[in-house]
């Protein structure tokens, strides 16, 4: 017999609130691990999207919130392309879009000259021809959700266009997009003559130095701001606001859970005063009594963490099932992730179980076999 | 912080016998409800190696409170609690001091429900760096010695009120203490019980020599000590060798007597001896520092 056999037993004596407590603990690491994975897989997801297309710089309007809130003239393709160093440059606008069954869709719209007609890797059909509208590419995702094939009408913004060709990106968030010509999304989403933003390519032997040069310069064309795909999500707003979201409702989840190992705690040091009135009485000391509490209480918390891992599991592979967001995840268990929110639960769980602890040796063990 | 104060200024010195006992009352007072309740009046009690001392009086007389004191698990209000003729102030000094030196068996058993006979004697050894195997044997050893060896499995509530408390007896002295205190131990017992019980307490303490405190209302039972500290509205009242103690002795648990005691225990034993027998029996009182029992006299 040892410290976690006696907790293990103590624990074994009151199965319900010790069931109950560690089914808190589970929900609250499995809600707080989901939440953060939810997070965290739209903006990875969105990022394999933009480095799937290549990009090595991105343009967008300065200030700007996010990447939906920015628009650009239309003469910005020209003019960053002009900039020394830049082989070549894309406007692109996009924007969710509604489609059938009450889907929303990433729509982006392409100039017919756009190199980046050129790199959709299709599946079937063909990219639009020179001075051809109301037609559109469709990711492979998206033309499987909505049944659709080569020929087809689909319907965007309420306007039908015919399926000309079907994608096969990797990246989930490519799967899921509609390409058409620029034209025809500027005339949907009334900005004509604007873009959200340009893809840059440079050289590929271009030096760290010589892209920052790069960078300068195209900034130095007013009122853009260029960054990698990488920084543009990080300072987007809307992952901003994402991120803090998770974060905070993950860390209130994770309080939650700890208020339950804590009140289980606290009542379980109060039906045992005796009990630890009696240890006290035999010989142990203070901070063998307080670990046996404390120890209780990670017990409890390492039962609910591996339920909770396996609930964040459950719930993960389940959100690309959701209608308007399922196309925008791609789940990928990280163990750095699950770290982070397993060691903040006991981290939590130890400071919360050293109260109960704390006013369990801070009782005369006479007092405390008085109580009885 | 005035308590504390107070508590620092109130500590009287020890008195030389204070200063030679194994543990010592100096000036010691317990005070409940800010006061209200006065559990004990500046007590002054000094205990020796390989003493059995009865703490006897009425309920509410302030004799549980000697044995919390005694032990550690309450501190006084005022005056000292002396270990060896040194002072133990601290809460860990005193968990140290019962965990190696201090054995404690009270009414209630006072067992751990959820474990074994054997696991309950083993608590006392956990924490002393002592390996499982180790704590293990010592455990049934100490069982054994209380005559529970077939019963180390059980679980409290599947034992008598008896074993339940030869467990705690285990317990106590698992860890050989030098002293043990034993807060009326056959309070909860029947009769047959009650005696196999002190019976246990009073071989071990022949047996061991270890020094024994029981408190007890029990006139018979403290008319088996020693010595008998009476204790009357929190004060001492008598501090001396009973005259009970001139009863029998019970042949299967009559204490070792010493050589210094026999002359003692002859005049105990025949108080119908001649004169002689008495004075010599006076004399060896006046020796070794006992009280003269009333029927020696």
């Amino acid at each position: 017999m040892n410290l976690t056999g006696l907790a293990l037993r103590n624990l074994r004596r009151r199965p319900i609130r010790t069931a109950l407590s560690i089914l808190g603990i589970a929900l609250a690491v499995g809600g707080a691990l989901a939440l953060l994975a939810l997070s965290r897989s739209i903006q990875d997801a969105t990022r394999d999207g933009m480095d799937e297309m290549g990009d090595d710089l991105a343009v967008t309007q300065k200030e700007a919130p996010d990447i939906f809130a920015g628009f650009l003239p239309g003469d910005t393709e020209a003019r960053v392309a002009k900039v020394a160093g830049v082989m070549r440059a894309a406007g692109e606008m996009f924007m969710f879009a509604p489609s059938e069954k009450n889907r929303q869709v990433l729509t982006v719209g392409w100039l017919e000259t756009s190199f980046l007609w050129a790199k959709i890797p299709l599946r079937e059909g063909r990219v639009p021809n020179a001075g051809e509208r109301k037609v559109v590419v469709v990711g492979d995702a998206t033309a499987d959700a909505l049944a659709k094939k080569i020929g087809d009408q689909i319907e965007i913004f309420g306007d039908a266009f015919t399926v000309v060709g079907i994608s096969k990106y990797k990246a989930i968030i490519n799967r899921g997009t509609v390409m058409m010509p620029l034209a025809d999304l500027q005339e949907l989403s009334y900005r004509p003559n604007q873009v959200s933003m340009v893809h840059v390519n440079v050289a590929r032997d271009a030096s760290t130095a010589e892209i920052a040069r790069i960078r300068r310069d195209i900034e130095a064309l007013g009122g853009v701001m260029v960054s990698t795909s990488s920084e543009s999500l990080d300072n987007d707003r809307n992952f901003k606001i994402l991120n803090a979201v998770s974060l905070g409702i993950s860390i209130i989840a994770l309080a939650m859970g700890v208020i339950y190992v804590l009140n289980s705690l606290v009542m379980a040091t109060q039906e045992r005063t005796r009990e630890i009135g009696i240890v006290a009485a035999i010989g142990w000391s203070d901070t063998r009594i307080m670990t046996s509490i404390v120890i209780e209480g990670l017990v409890m918390c390492a039962i609910g963490c591996a339920f909770g891992v396996l609930l964040s599991f459950f719930a993960a592979f389940a959100f690309p099932l959701i209608p308007t967001i399922g196309d925008m995840i791609s789940f990928q268990p990280s163990l750095r992730l699950m770290a982070a929110t397993i060691g903040a639960a006991f981290l939590l769980c130890a400071i919360g179980a050293l109260y109960p602890a704390w006013r369990a040796i801070s009782m005369m063990p006479a007092e405390a076999l008085r109580r009885a | 912080m005035i308590a504390t104060l107070k508590r620092l200024f109130d500590r009287p010195m020890p008195s030389e016998d204070a200063a030679a006992a194994l543990i010592a009352l100096a000036g010691v007072s317990r005070n409940f409800d800010d006061g209200a309740i006065v559990a004990l009046k500046a007590v002054d009690l000094a205990i020796d190696a390989g003493e059995c001392v009865a703490i006897l009086g009425p309920s509410g007389s302030g004799k549980s409170s000697i044995v919390n004191l005694l032990s550690g698990i309450d501190l006084p209000t005022c005056g000292r609690v002396l270990w060896n003729g040194r002072p133990v102030a601290s809460r860990r000094a005193w968990a140290r001091l019962r965990r190696n030196d201090i054995g404690i068996v009270f009414q209630e058993f006072h067992l751990l429900p959820t474990l074994t006979a054997r696991e309950n004697v083993e608590m006392a050894l956990m924490g002393r760096g002592i390996l499982a195997e180790e704590r293990r044997e010592r455990a049934e050893g100490a069982l054994a010695r209380v005559g529970l060896a077939h019963r180390i499995k059980h679980l409290p509530h599947a034992l008598s009120g008896g074993e339940r408390q030869r467990v705690a007896i285990a317990r106590a002295i698992v860890n050989a203490p030098r002293l043990l205190l034993a807060d009326e131990p056959t309070g909860n017992l029947d009769s047959a019980n009650a005696e196999a019980v002190a019976d246990l307490l009073f071989n071990l303490q022949r047996d061991t020599g270890m020094t024994v405190v029981l408190v007890t209302h029990d006139e018979h039972l403290a008319a088996r000590c020693r010595r008998c500290v009476r204790i009357r509205d929190g004060e001492i009242a008598d501090d001396r060798v009973p005259a009970a103690a001139a009863l029998p002795p019970i042949a299967e648990t009559e204490p070792a007597v010493t050589d210094a005691e026999a002359p003692v225990a002859a005049a105990i034993a025949a108080p119908s001896e001649p004169a002689p027998a008495i004075a010599e029996a006076t004399a060896v009182i006046a020796r070794t520092g006992y009280p003269i029992p009333e029927a020696a006299r």
